[in-house]
């Protein structure tokens, strides 16, 4: 389980930067806030760093008007069509899944 | 609240430097920077001294292994490998050892050309094998035991045309030198 959310992460990450850029702050506490990804906030920032050598995403720093200059990040065109192709993929795959729990669902039922 | 002015905070800090010090130097800039500022603007929402708070700040960002082991993590495709996997202990070359032993025994000078052609043989094959195989310094002394060899058989041959030369054009004048032994 633990290796499909990390497999997963990534992409959630994408999907998040794909409605606008966001600041690593902000990024990381909307993914700890969503339910089931179960995720420490300190292993979020090795992944953005991850993604942004795999130019998937990009970086800049801007200023806040509280604090110091902040770091944003931003989806590249490359970033953009893995997280299209990874939306088809799981599409499928969900479906995929969902068919065969609910295979089993009504073995069980049947059981009874 | 400031960063740097909660010992718990501090502790954090500290901790997670001593264990990223296994990665790549710009990946651990970038981790600290980043942490940082996570614990810069999360603490900016907890009141000064609120040590429950903090506490719950730095939970929720993990133990610094954690976040260490994620940064030295390949990923699901995994192109990166964290620790170097061990190559196999290099063999020494067979033939290597064959040329040093033909050098040795020079056996008339046959081990003397059998220890170089193995020798020189023995010399491809560990350049090949890049690092696979060892006993290039027993080729090569096998080698030079076979030229040597080579050499001490010329040398020999030589030397014994010479004798040989001296006996037949001497040989003569040698035997009437001697006195003949009286028949009787």
């Amino acid at each position: 389980m633990s290796q499909l959310r990390k497999g997963t992460l990534e992409y959630c990450v994408l999907a998040l930067l794909d409605e606008g850029q966001r600041y690593g702050f902000e990024l990381v506490r909307t993914l700890s806030e969503a339910d089931g990804l179960m995720v420490s906030e300190g292993t979020i920032y090795p992944l953005l760093s991850r993604l942004r050598r795999d130019l998937l995403v990009e970086t800049s720093w801007q200023e806040s008007e509280s604090g110091p200059p902040r770091r944003y990040y931003h989806l590249t065109d490359a970033g953009r069509r893995a997280l299209a192709d990874f939306s088809d993929e799981w599409t499928k795959f969900r479906d995929s899944v969902d068919a065969l729990l609910q295979h089993k669902e009504k073995g069980r039922e049947r059981e009874r | 609240m400031n960063v740097n002015a909660d010992p718990l905070v501090e502790d954090y800090l500290r901790h997670l430097e001593a264990v990223s010090s296994v990665l790549p130097g710009y990946r651990r800039a970038e981790l600290l920077t980043e942490i940082r500022a996570h614990l810069d603007e999360a603490l900016r929402q907890v009141p000064a001294g609120d040590e429950a708070a903090v506490r719950s700040v730095l939970e929720r960002l993990g133990s610094p292994e954690e976040i260490v082991a994620a940064a030295a993590d390949p990923m699901p495709d995994g192109q990166f490998v964290p620790f170097p996997v061990p190559a196999p202990a290099p063999e020494t070359n067979g033939l290597a050892i064959a040329s040093l032993l033909f050098g040795i025994f020079w056996l008339g000078g046959i081990g003397s050309l059998a220890a170089l052609i193995l020798g020189y043989r023995a010399r491809r094959e560990i350049r090949r094998s890049a690092g696979g195989q060892r006993g290039s310094s027993l080729a090569t002394i096998g080698i030079v035991l076979g030229w040597i060899g080579i050499a001490a058989l010329v040398i020999a041959a030589v030397a014994a045309f010479f004798l040989l030369a001296a006996t037949t054009t001497t040989g003569p004048s040698i035997t009437s030198t001697v006195a003949p032994v009286p028949t009787g």
